[in-house]
C-alpha cells in the first residue's frame, strides 16, 4: 500500500479541520475534529491511501438563476447573475446576456441595472450587472430586486438595511512565547432585543483575501450585553489587521450560515446536508445591505 | 423457562408409567452455575427420555414440571461439560448442578441441541440468545471482540456503517433500541463513534436480541431490547483474566466472598492509542511549525458482586464506569477537552417464596453526559449535556400450575434530563444557559405464558404505561401476543404482535450514534413515538436436528417518528421542539437463518430481504422533508446475507470466518453547485446544491474477516490457560465505501478550479491483529 499524494492531502485536509473546525468552538466542531482525527489516525495505522475515484450518477436538474447582490449606502449597486450547473460538470465561465435587473428604493423608484460585466477593481469581485449612481441608504430601508430572463424565470428579494452597532473597543495582548503572538478582543454593545445577528472578521493585510478569522454569533444568550468576540494568540507583531464586524439581519444570516453548512457537509459522513436558504424567491441567491464597521490597526 | 414435549416419548410413557403418577406432576427446581459458583444464565436443563427441558434465567435458575418417577436429568451450557443427574421424583424438589469448563467440541453438541430445539419450541419471535464465548471466537477489528458488532451479524440488524457498532433492527433508528445491562439503562452503548462497544467481553455472560414480540416486561423503546447480563465472580477460587491487544489491554480479577456464600468480580479496560501519539507530538516538539495530535483514549470499568443471603434470598450489585476523553492544546494557546461517557448501577434482591412464585427488586441508576471545554487565556467557553434515570422495579413469577407462566410487576423511572449547558466567560462577560427537564415513567404489566396443548402455546400481555414532564402527561396501553404451533415435533408456526410507545427521543442529526446527541423528553408539541409489528413464520429442525432453519416476515409501522428541519439549531436551544419535524415510518421484510450448533464446524447463514421509509409531510412553515414524500434513511438496506463459519481443527486450533454482503446505504450527494463570491475576500467558492435526502445509494458493502483461535500450552502448576487470537479484518481489502464527497481540483499554476470529481472515502483497509488472553 503506497503512500501517494491523495493521502497526504487527506492528511493535510484532516489536520486544517482539527485546527480550526469551522472556526466555532461548539459541539458540532468537537464531532469534526474527532471525525478527522479518527480518519487521520486510522491512514496513519494502516499506512494506506484510503480514498479514491468514484464514478457517480448524479441526476441532472433544471437549471436556477443565482444572484448575488449586496448593497451600500454611497457606493454603486453591482450584481451578479449566473446560474446552478451540474456539481461534476466542467468549471468553464458562463454569462448570461438575457437577464434583466430592476432595483427598487423604499421610495419606490425602479432602477434596471446595466449588463455591464466586469471586475470591481477594489474587491477584485466580478459582476455582470451594474447601477448607473450611488445609492442613498439608512438603516432601516428596504429595497427591492427583481431579476428576469427571457426564459420566463424570475427571481425576487427584499433587503432591509439593519441598524448600525459601532465597534467599543479594540484591544490586543501579546503571550510570553519566545516568538511572541498576539490575541485581539473586540467589544461592542448588542442592542436590546433578541434577534441580532453578527458576522466577525480579522484579514491580515488585506481584505481582498480569505480572513484569518471569521465566526458568525448571535445574541440568542447575549442579547443586551457588551459582547467579547476574540481571536487565538495568531497574530506576529507588527501585522496590520483589518477587523469587521457586520450586522446582519436573519435572512442574509441563516443564507451564510446554510452555504457554511452545505460545504461542511460535503465530506463529512456525519453532516446532515443542509438546503442553501436563500434571501430571494424563484431562485438560489442573496440579496442584503450591508451595515459594518471596519477598523485598522497594527499589533506591536 | 421454555418447555418441548415429544409425542414419541409421551406414548412411550404412557406404557411404562402407573396412571396415578402419570396424573400427578411435581416440580424439579435449582439453579445452574459453573465451577467457579457463577450463575449461568441460557443453560440447559433436560431430561433426554421424555423430551423435556428449560433454560435457565438471568440468575441461572430454572424449573421443569415432570412427572412423578426416577429421571435422568442432563444439564448442559457452551464450554462445559454436561453433567447427568438421577432423580426419583415424589414431590417438589430442588436440585442443583455445577459444571465445569470442557472442551470446545462437547460444549458446540450439548449446546448446540438443545438451543435448536428450545428456539423451535419457544413462542417468542425474532430473539436471538447470544453468547460471549462465540463472540470471542469470531475475528473481530483490530482483534477488539465487540458483542454488539457479532449481533449484527445476525438477520434484520444492521450496523450505522463500517466498523461502527450502532444498531438498526428492523427499520428502527439508533435510539430506538433499548440497551440494559443488568437491568440498568446504557443510552450511549459506544466509544468513538460506535468503533467500540461499552460492553467488555470479559465480564459480559450473555446477550438477549428482541427484535420482535416484545415481553411485555420490556418497553419504552420501539424497535429492539438488547439485555445483556454480566458475569458473576467465581464462588470457589480467585481468579485472573486478561488480553493484550493490538489497541487496548483488559484485566479481570474475580473472588469469593465469605467461602463461597457470594462472590465479586473486577474488570477494566483501557485504550493506548494516546500512548503513541503522544511519543509522535514529543518527537516533534523541536517543531515550531508542528500541531500536536490530540489525545485520544477510553476507559471502562465494571464491578458485580453477588451475596447468597439464605436459601431463598440472593442479592447482587452491579456498576459500570466508562469515560471516552479527547483533547489537545494547540500552539495558539487554545485547550481543547471533550469527553463523554456513562455510569450505570444496579442493585437487586431475589426472592423465592415458594417453588411457584418468586420475585425480584431491583433499583438502577443510569447516568450519560458529554461535556465540551475550550479555553484560551482568560476565555473559557463550555458546552454539555446529559440525561440521568433512577429507576426502581419489581417483577414476580408465578407459576399456578404446569400450563401457566403468569409473569406480572412495575416499574418507575425518574428522568432528569440536562438537555443543554452553555457556558462561556471572558474579559467583560459571563453568560450561562441550561435547559433542563424532568419526567416521571411507569409502567405496570402482566402476561401469561400459557402451554394450551401439545401442540399450541399462546404468551399474551399487557403493559400499561404512562409519561409526565411537566404538566404534560401521556400514556399508552401496549398489547403484546405470540403464538407457537406445532404442526409436526420438528416444525413449528409462529405469530407475534406488539404495540410499543417511546416517551424519550435522541435529538440526533446524523445517520450515526454521536457522543453531542441529546435526549429529549416528549412535551406539548413532541409527542410520544408508537409503533406496532405483527411478524409470522416458522421454525424447522433439520438435518438429524442439526439444523434448525427459521423465516420471519415483518411488517412494522411507526408514527410519530422525529427528524430536524434543515440547518436546526440542536445545541443549547431553549425552544428545541421548534426544530422537530413528526412524520411517519414504516419497515417490512423477510429474514431466512439457517444455524448449526452440532459439529466439528458451527455457524449460520443468514439473509434479510427489507425496506425502511419514512414521510415527513410539509409541516411548521417547512415544506417538510423532500417536500412530503416517502424517502429512505440511511439505515435502509435492501440485501443483508452474512455467513459465519467456525471449525474445530483440533484440540489448539480454531478456525472462524464471517462474510458480510449489505445494499448500500441511502446517502445525500449534491446535484449542483453554484459559485458564491461574498463581499470581501476570498476566492469564489463552489456551493453544493442539495436535492432531496438520501437520493443516492453508495455501492454495496461486502467484507470477509478470518480468525484462528491458537490455545497455548497450559500453564499446569497454577490452573491456567492463554490463547492467541489472529484477526484479519477485511480480509481481500475491498475498500467500502465510508462516504462520497466531491472534491475540486485546481490547476497548479494558476490555482483556478479546473474539474470537479467524486472521491470515494473508505475507513479500513484489510487490518491483522493479534490478541494475547490469558486466564488463571
Amino acid at each position: 500500500m503506497k503512500t501517494d499524494r491523495g493521502f497526504l492531502r487527506m492528511l493535510e485536509r484532516m489536520k486544517r479541520i482539527l485546527n480550526n473546525p469551522d472556526g466555532r468552538p461548539g459541539a458540532r466542531a468537537a464531532q469534526r475534529r474527532l471525525m478527522a482525527w479518527m480518519l487521520a489516525l486510522t491512514g496513519l495505522l494502516t499506512g494506506c491511501n484510503l480514498e479514491q475515484n468514484a464514478d457517480v450518477d448524479l441526476p441532472v436538474l433544471p437549471a436556477q438563476l443565482v444572484v448575488e447582490c449586496y448593497l451600500e449606502a454611497g457606493k454603486i449597486p453591482e450584481m451578479t447573475v449566473t446560474e446552478t450547473v451540474p456539481y461534476l460538470s466542467t468549471p468553464t465561465p458562463t454569462i448570461l446576456t438575457d437577464v434583466t435587473v430592476t432595483l427598487t428604493s423604499p421610495r419606490g423608484v425602479t432602477e434596471t441595472l446595466r449588463f455591464q460585466p466586469g471586475q470591481n477593481p477594489d474587491t477584485r469581485k466580478f459582476f455582470t450587472h451594474r447601477g448607473t449612481r450611488r445609492l442613498s441608504i439608512q438603516p432601516g430601508d428596504t429595497w427591492q430586486l427583481t431579476v428576469t430572463d427571457t426564459k420566463g424565470r424570475r427571481v425576487m428579494g427584499t433587503a432591509t438595511m439593519p441598524a448600525t452597532v459601532p465597534i467599543d473597543t479594540i484591544e490586543w495582548m501579546f503571550n510570553n512565547r519566545p516568538e511572541p503572538r498576539a490575541m485581539v478582543t473586540v467589544k461592542f454593545q448588542d442592542p436590546p432585543g433578541v434577534g441580532d445577528f453578527y458576522r466577525f472578521q480579522v484579514h491580515n493585510d488585506s481584505i481582498s483575501d480569505d480572513p484569518d478569522v471569521e465566526y458568525f454569533p448571535e445574541d440568542r444568550l447575549l442579547d443586551g450585553q457588551l459582547v467579547t468576540l476574540g481571536t487565538s494568540y495568531e497574530f506576529a507583531q507588527n501585522d496590520t489587521l483589518i477587523v469587521s464586524l457586520f450586522h446582519l439581519d436573519q435572512p442574509y444570516y441563516n443564507f451564510l450560515r446554510s452555504i457554511n453548512d452545505a460545504q461542511s457537509a460535503n465530506g463529512n459522513p456525519f453532516g446532515q446536508p443542509a438546503a442553501v436558504q436563500s434571501t430571494v424567491q424563484g431562485g438560489i441567491g442573496v440579496f442584503a445591505i450591508l451595515n459594518y464597521q471596519r477598523r485598522l490597526i497594527i499589533v506591536r | 423457562m421454555r418447555f418441548y414435549s415429544s409425542r414419541a416419548a409421551l406414548a412411550l410413557l404412557l406404557l411404562l408409567t402407573p396412571l396415578t403418577l402419570l396424573a400427578q406432576n411435581f416440580l424439579l427446581r435449582g439453579a445452574v452455575r459453573g465451577s467457579d459458583g457463577s450463575a449461568l444464565p441460557g443453560a440447559n436443563v433436560a431430561v433426554p427420555a421424555l423430551g423435556l427441558g428449560a433454560a435457565t434465567d438471568a440468575d441461572g435458575r430454572y424449573e421443569l414440571s415432570l412427572p412423578a418417577g426416577r429421571h435422568r436429568v442432563v444439564a448442559s451450557f457452551i464450554g462445559y461439560k454436561p453433567v447427568n443427574e438421577d432423580v426419583n421424583l415424589r414431590a417438589n424438589q430442588r436440585l442443583d448442578f455445577t459444571l465445569s469448563v470442557g472442551t470446545e467440541l462437547q460444549e458446540v453438541v450439548i449446546e448446540g441441541r438443545g438451543t435448536l430445539e428450545q428456539k423451535l419450541q419457544t413462542t417468542q419471535m425474532g430473539v436471538e440468545r447470544l453468547s460471549v464465548r462465540e463472540a470471542k471466537l469470531l475475528p473481530a477489528l483490530f482483534g477488539e471482540v465487540d458483542i454488539l458488532k457479532t449481533l449484527q451479524l445476525k438477520p434484520g440488524v444492521q450496523n450505522g456503517g463500517e466498523g461502527t457498532s450502532g444498531l438498526f433492527v428492523r427499520g428502527g433508528s439508533s435510539d430506538q433500541n433499548l440497551f440494559l445491562v443488568d437491568d440498568a439503562v446504557v443510552y450511549n452503548p459506544n466509544h468513538l463513534f460506535g468503533l467500540f462497544s461499552t460492553f467488555n467481553s470479559d465480564v459480559v455472560q450473555s446477550v438477549d436480541l428482541y427484535k420482535s414480540g416484545f415481553p411485555a416486561q420490556y418497553g419504552g423503546r420501539l424497535s429492539s431490547v438488547v439485555d445483556v447480563k454480566l458475569r458473576e465472580g467465581s464462588r470457589d477460587s480467585f481468579g485472573i483474566a486478561g488480553g493484550l491487544g493490538l489497541i487496548s489491554s483488559r484485566l479481570a480479577v474475580e473472588a469469593p466472598i465469605n467461602k463461597g456464600k457470594g462472590s465479586f468480580i473486577v474488570a477494566g479496560r483501557r485504550t493506548y492509542f494516546d500512548v503513541f501519539t503522544r511519543q509522535i507530538n514529543r518527537l516533534n516538539d523541536d517543531d515550531p511549525d508542528y500541531n500536536p495530535i490530540p489525545d485520544y483514549y477510553f476507559y471502562d470499568l465494571n464491578l458485580k458482586a453477588n451475596y447468597q443471603l439464605t436459601d431463598k434470598d440472593q442479592v447482587f450489585l452491579s456498576g459500570y464506569f466508562g469515560n471516552d476523553v479527547f483533547g489537545f492544546n494547540s500552539t495558539r494557546g487554545f485547550n481543547f477537552d471533550f469527553h463523554w461517557g456513562n455510569r450505570s448501577a444496579t442493585a437487586r434482591w431475589s426472592h423465592v417464596f415458594n417453588p411457584r412464585l418468586f420475585t425480584n427488586t431491583t433499583a438502577t441508576w443510569s447516568y450519560y453526559t458529554y461535556s465540551i471545554e475550550n479555553k484560551l487565556d482568560q476565555f473559557s467557553f463550555g458546552l454539555g449535556s446529559n440525561i440521568r434515570d433512577w429507576n426502581l422495579r419489581s417483577d414476580w413469577e408465578w407459576r399456578p400450575n404446569d400450563k401457566h407462566v403468569i409473569r406480572f410487576g412495575g416499574s418507575g423511572t425518574l428522568h432528569h434530563f440536562g438537555v443543554g449547558r452553555l457556558q462561556a466567560q471572558g474579559g467583560s462577560f459571563s453568560i450561562g444557559q441550561n435547559v433542563e427537564y424532568d419526567g416521571l415513567e411507569g409502567g405496570l404489566y402482566a402476561a401469561d405464558n400459557f402451554t394450551v396443548t401439545d401442540k399450541l402455546a399462546l404468551d399474551y400481555g399487557l403493559r400499561l404505561t404512562g409519561f409526565q414532564s411537566g404538566t404534560n402527561e401521556y400514556g399508552g396501553v401496549e398489547p403484546r401476543a405470540a403464538a407457537r404451533y406445532s404442526l409436526t415435533p420438528r416444525f413449528s408456526l409462529k405469530g407475534s404482535y406488539a404495540l410499543m410507545y417511546q416517551y424519550v427521543h435522541l435529538v440526533t442529526n446524523s445517520g450515526a450514534s454521536l457522543p453531542t446527541d441529546i435526549w429529549y423528553p416528549s412535551r406539548l408539541s413532541v409527542k410520544p413515538q408508537r409503533s406496532q409489528q405483527v411478524s409470522t413464520g416458522f421454525s424447522w429442525l433439520i438435518g438429524s436436528g442439526k439444523f434448525l432453519l427459521t423465516d420471519e416476515v415483518y411488517y412494522k409501522w411507526a408514527q410519530r417518528q422525529i427528524d430536524f428541519r434543515d440547518g436546526a439549531q440542536l445545541f443549547v436551544n431553549p425552544e428545541l421542539d421548534a426544530e422537530f419535524l413528526f412524520g411517519k415510518g414504516w419497515a417490512y421484510g423477510n429474514e431466512i437463518y439457517l444455524e448449526k450448533k452440532e459439529g466439528k464446524t458451527t455457524g449460520w447463514l443468514g439473509y434479510t430481504l427489507a425496506w425502511t421509509k419514512r414521510e415527513f409531510e410539509p409541516q411548521r412553515g417547512t415544506t417538510g422533508i423532500n417536500q412530503g414524500r416517502a424517502f429512505f434513511p440511511t439505515y435502509d438496506r435492501r440485501h443483508n446475507l452474512t455467513l459465519v463459519l467456525l471449525h474445530k481443527l483440533n484440540k489448539r486450533v480454531n478456525l472462524t470466518s464471517s462474510f458480510v454482503y449489505t445494499s448500500g446505504n441511502p446517502t445525500t450527494l449534491p446535484t449542483g453547485r453554484i459559485g458564491v463570491q461574498d463581499v470581501y475576500g476570498g476566492e469564489l467558492q463552489a456551493v453544493p446544491i442539495y436535492p432531496d435526502r438520501n437520493s443516492y445509494r453508495l455501492p454495496s458493502y461486502h467484507r470477509l474477516d478470518l480468525g484462528v483461535v491458537y490455545k497455548l500450552k497450559p500453564w499446569r502448576k497454577i490452573g491456567g490457560e492463554s490463547d492467541l487470537t489472529l484477526s484479519i479484518y477485511n480480509a481481500y481489502n475491498r475498500r467500502n465505501p465510508y462516504f462520497i464527497y466531491i472534491d475540486e481540483v485546481r490547476n497548479e499554476e494558476t490555482n483556478l478550479p479546473e474539474s470537479y470529481r467524486a472521491r470515494q472515502v473508505s475507513l479500513f483497509p484489510v487490518i491483522p491483529s493479534l490478541t494475547y488472553n490469558f486466564k488463571f
